[in-house]
């Protein structure tokens, strides 16, 4: 018995004759299709017509391009093999094309009598009418029972990448073409040669030499790790600060004495206590760093290890010269009781031009000469001086023979001491191993920059 | 016979029907996490009272269970990577398919205003006329944008891209088509296995 089934919707009639399984039940399924029909009003006025296999290729092109729409992503063709005698593709703006592979009707297919395929144009809502109509005849159970609904998301393997392979590989193929192209005008370019630094340049700039990495603990202050050296090296370096030209200025020695003994005193908190006081020479840089160190007791030896000297003292990196500073020399004292004591030592070129004056023998008995003799020094003196840079007043004793010449000086404070150069008195010095009469005066240079002049007895009566 | 533990929760039968596809884990994909969230914000952008619509359809389809209140199904929402309060947890399949049908029952009512805004979506453009023309169609749009902007973050890559307002019409329309084809009698398997498109293996 030939059965009818009909699915009506808006944009599109499915209609499919068939034959029932049960020709006597009415309510036996169709289970043979004879013929279905498409109707798409207001899409085209051609009917769509075929046979199971164009029942099936509808079905398959549809839901494909059903989950296409949802998705976004493509279903991929197969290639090689003839096109499906439905297909569905996506047209411009809101449109879709539905493509069917017409043959005549009652004929073979041949390429004889092949027509141009069928393209209908849908919208949006036509290719849905199109799509609810299969998908209501896939719900039905009551036709076609074998053709059922396969759901099938798109594998991995089979979703084309949205960019050509062309596309993809392009920043890789230009990354690389970049690098050939640099290491190739590159390779034109020479070698910089390397050349060792000059010691010269290094005195210049000595600033230079303490960025080197060995050289940062040290510079800063710090207590180095590595960088501490060999208790030997730093007695080596004392030997060459020996040779360095002394720091003079007497308000660098008395800064450089505070912070030294502040650093020792730090980095020695914690360390055991000796029994007795280590007493060490150390020369300092006017940077600061300590470059070097001798033991001045036995005791001092022996307990190296428990002093910071070693972790302390300045290393400079080996190959480079040896750079010419300006050195201090102090005598610091570990006492038993945990403090540093740190005392400028006495510079042996200031001791050597000033040198202790010996008792005088005879001297000047006139008052009125020592007078004169008192006012001619002072404005000799005051001829030649220059501002000093101390911040404590230096104070001399000056010897003067009868006749005005300087026999000789003695600085009677630390500070004149070192600061000796800066005054006029070496310059003065003329008649040092003179036998006249002779008369000493106390010269003070205050730190305000006024020059004082007395006779050392006192003012004669 | 006494049992000394409830019975294990059965999952609704409604979501029978959604076969689980060949995926790697229980969890959903990032893509599916977006599209579900985007769909529902369509939703709300059509019906003004969409987001009290959704938690009566899940308790219509007795889907208490997995969509069990309005922070609930925030959180479940939050797990698109687009939003600005974006969750880090994941979603699970079960919930996924509770909201593939919730998605598909608001969608089927909604079907006739679906079809005129996709009409006249139509006829606009065919005059080349901007949607401003439909009124209906301006509304729905500027609805979606503004609910767009407020909830998604726009820092992120994926909402860069939607920083015009034609790009996020152009978003609103194809979501407006996706709507469509969701309301059919097989909508619900067709969103489901479209979900997964290019990330089973």
């Amino acid at each position: 018995m030939t059965v009818q089934r009909r699915y009506t919707l808006p944009h599109c009639n499915l209609v499919l004759e068939g034959l029932s399984d049960n020709a006597d039940d009415p309510l036996s399924p169709l289970t043979v299709l004879m013929n279905a029909e498409c109707y798409l009003p207001g899409a085209t006025d051609a009917t769509l017509t075929g046979g199971r296999e164009f029942l099936d290729s509808l079905v398959a092109a549809v839901s494909r391009y059903g989950q296409r729409l949802l998705s976004g992503v493509p279903y991929p063709t197969a290639t090689g093999s003839v096109p499906p005698m439905v297909d569905v593709k996506p047209g411009e703006g809101p449109y879709h094309h539905l493509i069917v592979q017409q043959q005549p009707l009652g004929e073979p297919v041949s390429d004889v009598n092949a027509q141009p395929p069928l393209d209908v144009k849908l919208s949006t809502v036509q290719f849905y009418d199109l799509m609810e109509a299969v998908d209501q005849l896939l719900a039905d159970s009551q036709t076609l029972p074998d053709l059922t609904a396969q759901f099938q998301a798109v594998s991995r393997r089979l979703v084309q990448p949205t960019e050509p392979i062309t596309q993809r590989a392009a920043p890789a193929a230009l990354g690389a073409a970049v690098l050939a192209a640099a290491g190739l005008a590159l390779f034109f370019v020479p070698l910089p040669e390397f050349e060792p630094t000059q010691p010269e340049t290094e005195s210049v700039a000595p600033a230079e030499s303490s960025t080197a990495p060995t050289d940062a603990p040290a510079a800063d202050g710090d207590v180095g790790g590595e960088a501490a050296s060999e208790p030997s090296s730093g007695e080596n370096d004392l030997a060459l600060a020996d040779n360095a030209p002394a720091i003079t200025d007497g308000a660098t020695v008395v800064l450089l004495q505070g912070d030294v003994a502040r650093r020792l005193q730090t980095a020695w908190a914690d360390a055991p206590r000796p029994v007795s006081d280590l007493v060490y020479r150390i020369a300092v840089s006017e940077d600061g760093d300590i470059l070097g160190y001798r033991y001045e007791n036995d005791l001092a030896l022996a307990e190296v290890d428990n002093t910071p000297l070693p972790e302390l003292t300045f290393v400079p990196v080996d190959g480079a010269g040896r750079v010419q500073e300006r050195v201090a020399q102090f005598v610091a004292t570990f006492t038993p009781d945990g403090e540093v004591v740190l005392e400028p030592t006495e510079n042996p070129e200031t001791t050597a031009a000033a040198e202790a004056l010996p008792e005088l023998t005879s001297k000047v008995g006139d008052g009125d000469r020592i007078r004169a003799l008192n006012s001619e020094l002072y404005d000799r003196i005051l001829d030649q001086l220059e501002p000093l840079s101390a911040s404590e007043a230096l104070r001399f004793r000056v010897r003067l023979t009868e006749d005005g010449e300087i026999v000789g000086y003695e600085p009677t404070n630390a500070a004149a001491g070192l600061l000796v150069a800066e005054t006029p008195l070496p310059s003065l010095v003329t008649a040092t191993d003179s036998t006249a009469d002779q008369v000493d005066f106390q010269v003070v240079f205050t730190e305000g920059g006024v020059l004082e002049v007395s006779p050392w007895d006192g003012w004669p009566q | 016979m006494p049992v000394d533990s409830p019975p294990a929760p059965q999952p609704p039968l409604v979501l029978e029907t959604l076969v689980a596809q060949g995926l790697p884990s229980d969890e959903c994909p990032r893509r599916a996490r977006i599209q579900l969230d985007l769909l529902l914000l369509a939703i709300e952008a059509l019906d003004l009272v969409g987001s009290e619509a959704m938690l009566t359809a899940a308790r219509d389809l007795a889907l208490d269970g997995l969509v069990k209140s309005r922070v609930h199904l925030w959180l479940l929402r939050g797990t698109n990577p687009m939003r600005r309060y974006s969750q880090r947890r994941p979603l699970h399949t079960e919930e996924a398919k509770a909201l593939v049908m919730i998605i598909c029952t608001l969608s089927r009512r909604l079907t006739v205003l679906v079809r005129q805004l996709l009409v006249g979506y139509q006829q606009l453009r065919d005059r080349e006329l901007s949607p401003e023309h439909h009124f209906r169609l301006a509304d729905y749009l500027s609805r979606f944008r503004s609910h767009f902007r407020a909830r998604m973050n726009p820092r992120r890559a994926g909402v860069i891209a939607y920083s015009s307002d034609e790009k996020l019409n152009q978003l609103a329309i194809e979501l407006l088509q996706q709507l469509l084809l969701c309301s059919g009698v097989l909508g619900p398997q067709r969103l489901w296995s479209s979900l997964f498109d290019g990330e089973v293996s």
